[in-house]
């Protein structure tokens, strides 16, 4: 090796070095940055002198009154609402979905373009104003104000099949040649789905069920619709809101905090611990490579 | 044996109405909703138990009780009057929107009549239209907005400036909360201070018809210099949330339902007074206020049994016995004059500043639901205007703003026709029919016709077929007239007048 | 305009090659809504002749067929039933008398009362007796509508079946004539699970999409043509009623009702913000999180896991919860302006969302905090696939990190990415979360402000439209017209980039 080269290679690998703490130090700074809110959060939720804003982070009394104070209102009601809204939604969700993706990924029949381009088109209209009717109709149903929960996994379930983009991205990149000897066996259409496809497709499954699972957590404005002043039919996401709303916020500020915890607690250990899922779907389906 | 059956039936009739009539008529159990304001949920489920148990008429109330803000009830309702709650309170300047919607029963004479007796005027006034029917019981009188303070910040002798309360608190570093720039509520404020008005007129419907409406003035000039001087302070927050105290605040402009919360943050260093006054030119002028009332309704029934015993049921929540509760428990101002009267709330330092401030304050009328998204951007054109001729824009800006809530409404027509090339975006005015009545040259030409329309529309409800009085005046084309048009059969000079339902033509 | 050959484009400069881009791309708008245009007509006449096609088929059938064909005309399944397919007529024959049953009761009703919406609305009586008023309620024009709208569906639907009864009947001669055998009902039923499998499947979602997307559009667009709003609900206080497109009028008439702005005017500056915010919010995510994502990919890097799952935890706590917290924090007294007044950084708090110009830019720096998890998320796994010999060749050739990203990377990403960065566009312009969670679209507009609410300088069309049905007069039609203009933009917009992006012509890519 030539004295130059050596050179050379000594100041990539100076620059290399510098580049990279450079990096690691806006890394560190990033992470501070996005953990600094859930941080006050979490610490805000401990905070026992005083139930309102405040203009420091840091607890001067800790303790768990807030979480203890959480069962005395109506949260634990809001929180099995939610909790049995996200379980059903993500079972069914799922099948939806699932249904939709792989049709329109696998059979090319008459109407796939129309469906598709239609449903394209439907996508872009805002749907603000959809929950005005979807209310009548749940009314009409029963299903909303108390009975909400159940009107809340109709609707988010019924509507889901629109969300198809991403796990028809990902049935695309399963080759059709594995159908087509499946088929070539002896294997009905729907074998093909079950023993076939299903198993290959484990990641977008369980990326359905997480998104699925997730949704329904942070609803605050259909789901304030449903429930129409009904408590018993809140979730998380209304019930927590409306303690922000002027009359109870110095009330229930804390409490806020303490319930944000416990809604943000399984929807994050979830996540965490099925993220490699998560990043496959994403990138899998949600562009094509 | 045709007369038989009809003696019968109206002697089954007359009984059945006997037995209304009678008091334990309304005896039986009755599912109802009702809203409150959150932090009296506990204390009204324990009432209306008080009036299951005591109430000597057999009434029984299984009452599903919600916490409803005060001030969002009207929204609330109106996205589903059917749904919503039976008996609901709400703030009073939601009161024409919510008997727009329907969602408000009359009163019947009976209790219009103990609510006439036993409450205080003012409120009375609150709840009854100009044709004198009252739609809602009085729940609180209280609803105004004065000034806490922290001691430690601002001496005694300086809360009656609110020159020296900038200075104090910019000294010491500390905020003054008060909310101008998200708020018409609290912005008027300055307004009332120097004599501005703004009064609403509506008809028995609740529909708006006038205003009277003096911001745009030399006076008002003088409210937002002094507006101005308070939005320039660094110093100045336009909030109204009483947790301002836990963020720098030294002075909260609020209401009384923010009491119970001071008094935890501030603790003895809590003063609680009237608005201060401002200095322009060398003159004081004292803080004005909006000051109101809380109301409960009763929403309209079907069954006039149920109808009957809600209100009784409303009237119990808003009586002495019941006022005298919240306040105990609450520290709510009673509407109840009994429970005014009583000494607990005559010596109550809050409502006193209350009542202070109420002396300078404009007991709240009926306002059009739209006026305060029109005047609440005052604040921050203020905020934005560098010279005295861009403050006179801002308020040029909303005398306009105001004009247009009815020029939008009936009383600004177009006679659209021939005459001005069927011109329905016409800006002359010369078409227009001033206070329902328009004089007009029709020209000869082929087709004379034309109908009443608002300004950008081509609306057909206006024309031949709402002519009454002048038929004779004007051609019946029949099927050739799909668009209702008043086609006259002579040119000639004409006065047409629109009253709402008919066309009167009369040729001059 | 000339059209270069490759050859030709290649020895332009920059600066030409810039310009002959910007200027097919300014051609390429009116060029495909022109296509557009051209392939709604082209649909409509191959619509109308099908219709005949169909009209003509049906007409042959029945003259053709035998008395069992023909008796189907009138009792849907018959011919099925008689043929001995007993399975698929017995279905017919039940969705016929379904059907009948349900016009009957019903159905009727609210077909007949869909051009006036309802003829008696609530009155009021007076119980001398009891001293109380009551209401009795009567019609109820939004059930009308809603209804009548679904029975339309009905009839189609019925329409559609009767249509394929009768198809069926000729098939089925037309098989026994040539000597073969119909189908048995096991043979359908498992067909259901075969070469029909597809209809199965869509079956259910579809119905779905019908009933809670489909027809809920379709109600919002009819709303845009009446006076639904807060003193006409319809039930409770007055009926409401057809009005033609009076409210189109109020919305695009740039002529003002006394002083206040034009509607026209208003729409215009949201639409204005809401474009230039999707086009930032769009753009700075994505640079920003493939600059991220490239940055952990980097070699040398440690704890990669670690910075991924501390950016993604953004994505799994609910916006709701973080930010209103974050919102709270930015407010003029709020932790942030504290911390920097106490470290004696500022003299005065900084006005967040008090001055427009900062709470613009605000909203779109904690978008940014938002959005860079995804981006990050999504670019990772792209930028693993770029074939890594291309940066190895490229560096033999002496090329810099920044030659590498504009040349390889880039051009690579985008490619990939195009209907990634349409679909976030159009979802960005329709973002509710953040604006509503943030500001709420505040500080307010004083200009812009008129009778339809409060109107702020963050305000994005689709809170504007929120803001509308929530406000003093709960204008429903109002909004509804806002609705469907955004609809409009949102498609133009679509239509525009799907004509113009290289990698979404391929059938197999379009999503």
């Amino acid at each position: 090796m030539s004295e130059n080269t050596a050179k050379r290679h000594m100041g990539l690998r100076a620059s290399r070095a510098l580049s990279n703490t450079l990096i690691h130090v806006l890394l560190v700074v990033m992470s501070v940055v996005w953990l600094i809110p859930f941080v006050c959060i979490l610490l805000q939720s401990f905070r026992v002198e005083s139930t309102w804003q405040v203009g420091y982070v840091i607890p001067q009394k800790w303790g768990f009154d807030n979480y203890v104070n959480l069962w005395n209102t109506d949260f634990p009601r809001w929180y099995m609402n939610t909790l049995i809204t996200a379980l059903v939604t993500a079972v069914l969700q799922t099948v939806i979905v699932l249904c939709m993706s792989y049709t329109l990924s696998r059979f090319r029949f008459k109407m796939r373009q129309p469906l598709m381009r239609f449903m394209l088109i439907l996508g872009m209209f805002p749907g603000m104003l959809s929950m005005i009717i979807l209310y009548r109709v749940l009314k009409d149903l029963g299903l909303t104000q108390a009975n909400a929960v159940p009107g809340l996994i109709l609707v988010y379930v019924a509507s889901s099949g629109m969300g198809y983009y991403v796990s028809k991205g990902f049935f695309d990149t399963i080759p059709m040649s594995l159908d087509e000897a499946a088929r070539v066996d002896g294997a009905t259409r729907s074998q093909v789905l079950y023993k076939i496809i299903l198993p290959l497709a484990k990641p977008i499954v369980i990326y359905t069920i997480l998104t699925a699972f997730m949704g329904p957590w942070g609803d605050f404005v259909f789901a304030r619709y449903i429930s129409f002043g009904a408590s018993a039919g809140k979730n998380v996401a209304v019930g927590l809101y409306d303690w922000l709303s002027k009359d109870q916020i110095n009330k229930s500020y804390t409490l806020f905090c303490a319930g944000g915890v416990l809604v943000a607690l399984p929807v994050t250990l979830l996540f965490l611990f099925l993220q490699k899922y998560y990043v496959e779907g994403v990138t899998g389906g949600a562009v094509k490579g | 044996m045709k007369k038989i059956v009809s003696l019968l039936l109206s002697l089954a009739m007359v009984l059945s109405m006997c037995s209304f009539a009678s008091a334990d008529s309304l005896a039986g159990t009755y599912d109802i909703k009702v809203w409150v304001a959150n932090e009296i949920v506990d204390l009204t489920k324990k009432q209306i138990e008080n009036f299951n148990a005591t109430n000597d008429l057999g009434i029984v109330f299984n009452a599903t009780i919600e916490a409803q803000g005060e001030g969002d009830a009207a929204t609330a309702m109106v996205t589903d009057v059917d749904a919503g709650g039976d008996i609901y309170c709400f703030a009073q300047d939601q009161f024409a929107r919510l008997i727009q919607a329907g969602a408000l029963a009359k009163l019947g004479q009976g209790a219009a009549k103990t609510v006439q007796e036993g409450c205080d005027a003012d409120a009375v006034k609150a709840v009854t239209t100009s044709d004198g029917t009252m739609w809602a019981y009085p729940l609180t009188a209280d609803n105004g907005y004065f000034m806490y303070y922290d001691k430690t910040v601002i001496p005694e002798e300086d809360i009656d400036s609110l020159e020296k309360i900038i200075a104090d608190c910019e000294a010491a570093g500390k905020n003054i909360n008060f909310e101008m720039q998200t708020s018409a509520w609290y912005l008027a404020s300055f307004f009332f201070g120097t004599g501005c008005v703004s009064v609403w007129k509506t008809d028995e419907a609740g529909k708006f018809t006038s205003v009277t409406d003096t911001f745009n003035s030399d006076k008002g000039l003088i409210a937002v210099k002094g507006m101005k001087k308070l939005l320039d302070s660094p110093v100045h927050v336009s909030s109204s949330e009483i947790a301002g105290f836990a963020n720098n605040a030294a002075v909260v402009v609020s209401g009384t339902w923010a009491s119970a919360d001071a008094k935890n943050m501030l603790g003895d260093n809590l003063g609680v007074a009237d608005l201060p006054s401002f200095e322009v030119d060398g003159q004081e002028y004292h803080l004005g206020s909006f000051f109101g009332f809380k109301l409960m309704g009763v929403k309209p029934q079907s069954d006039p049994v149920k109808a009957a015993a809600l209100h009784r049921l409303a009237q119990y929540l808003t009586g002495t016995q019941c006022s005298l509760e919240r306040h105990a428990e609450r520290g709510w101002g009673p509407a109840d004059l009994a429970a005014k009267a009583d000494e607990s709330v005559a010596n109550d330092p809050i409502l006193k500043a209350v009542y202070e401030q109420k002396n300078y304050g404009v007991v709240q009328d009926a306002i059009h639901g739209s006026w305060w998204d029109t005047a609440k951007v005052i604040g921050d054109g203020v905020k934005a205007a560098a010279t005295e001729d861009d403050l006179k824009a801002v308020l040029q800006k909303y005398e306009d703003d105001i004009a247009a809530l009815f020029t939008l409404d009936t009383s600004a027509l177009l006679f659209v026709g021939a005459w001005n090339g069927w011109n329905n975006a016409d800006t002359a005015d010369t078409y227009y029919l001033k206070d329902g009545a328009l004089t007009l040259d029709v020209p000869e030409s082929d087709y004379m016709g034309g109908r009443i329309v608002a300004p950008g529309s081509w609306d057909t409800d206006k024309g031949f077929a709402q002519v009454t009085t002048g038929a004779e005046l004007i051609k019946d084309l029949g099927a050739e007239n799909p668009d209702n048009n008043i086609v006259f059969a002579e040119a000639g000079n004409y006065t047409l007048t629109w009253d709402g339902t008919a066309i009167t033509i009369v040729r001059n | 305009m000339k059209q270069y050959s490759d050859l030709e484009f290649l020895r332009l400069s920059r600066g030409q090659k810039f310009l002959y881009r910007l200027l097919r791309f300014l051609i390429a708008i009116p060029v495909g809504i022109g296509r557009f245009f051209a392939k709604i007509w082209q649909g409509i006449i191959a619509g109308a002749k099908a219709l005949g096609r169909e009209i003509k088929d049906i007409a042959g059938t029945f003259a053709h067929g035998d008395w069992k064909t023909r008796t189907s005309f009138l009792v849907m399944g018959f011919g099925n039933l008689a043929r001995g397919q007993i399975l698929r007529g017995l279905l017919f024959l039940l969705f016929e008398i379904v059907f009948i049953g349900y016009m009957a009761l019903t159905g009727g009703y609210w077909l007949s009362m869909l051009p006036s919406l309802g003829l008696e609305g609530p009155s009021e009586t007076y119980n001398e007796i009891l001293d109380t008023y009551t209401t009795a309620y009567h019609d109820n024009s939004f059930k009308i509508l809603l209804y009548g709208v679904l029975t339309i569906f009905f009839i189609i639907a019925f329409i559609y079946t009767w249509r394929q009864n009768v198809k069926q009947n000729r098939i089925a001669e037309r098989i026994l004539a040539s000597g073969k055998k119909l189908k048995s009902g096991k043979e359908d039923l498992r067909s259901v699970v075969d070469d029909q499998f597809h209809k199965t499947l869509l079956a259910l979602p579809l119905t779905g999409i019908l009933i809670f997307t489909v027809l809920p559009i379709v109600f919002m667009v009819l709303v845009a043509f009446t006076n639904y709003d807060g003193a006409h609900d319809g039930y409770a206080n007055n009926l409401f009623t057809w009005v033609g497109l009076k409210n189109f009028n109020t919305m695009l008439s740039w002529s003002s009702g006394g002083g206040s702005q034009s509607y026209a005017a208003t729409f215009g500056e949201i639409l204005t913000w809401t474009l230039i915010w999707a086009f930032f919010a769009t753009f700075t995510n994505y640079f920003l999180g493939m600059f991220v994502a490239m940055a952990i990919n980097k070699k040398g890097i440690r704890l990669k896991k670690l910075w991924r799952t501390v950016l993604v935890l953004t994505i799994a706590i609910p916006q709701f919860i973080s930010l209103l917290y974050v919102s709270k924090m930015f407010a003029k007294d709020g932790i942030l302006n504290g911390f920097l007044l106490s470290m004696g950084w500022i003299q005065q708090a900084l006005p967040f969302w008090e001055d427009p110009t900062w709470a613009r830019i605000t909203v779109i720096v904690i978008n940014i905090w938002i959005g860079i998890p995804y981006l990050m998320l999504i670019t990772t796994g792209i930028l693993m696939n770029i074939p890594a010999d291309l940066y190895e060749s490229s560096r033999i050739d002496g090329a810099n990190a920044w030659q590498q990203y504009t040349k390889i990377t880039l051009p690579y990403m985008l490619f990939v990415t195009g209907p990634y960065l349409l679909t976030s566009f159009t979802s960005n312009m329709n973002n509710f979360n953040v604006i509503y969670l943030l500001t709420g679209g505040a500080p307010t507009n004083p200009a812009a402000s008129s009778a339809a609410g409060s109107v702020g300088y963050t305000d994005l069309l689709i809170t504007w439209l929120f803001k509308i049905t929530t406000g003093a007069e709960s204008q429903y039609y109002l909004a509804s017209v806002v609705g469907i203009l955004v609809f409009v933009v949102v498609a133009l917009i679509s239509l525009v980039v799907y004509n113009l992006l290289p990698s979404i012509k391929n059938e197999e890519d379009f999503r």
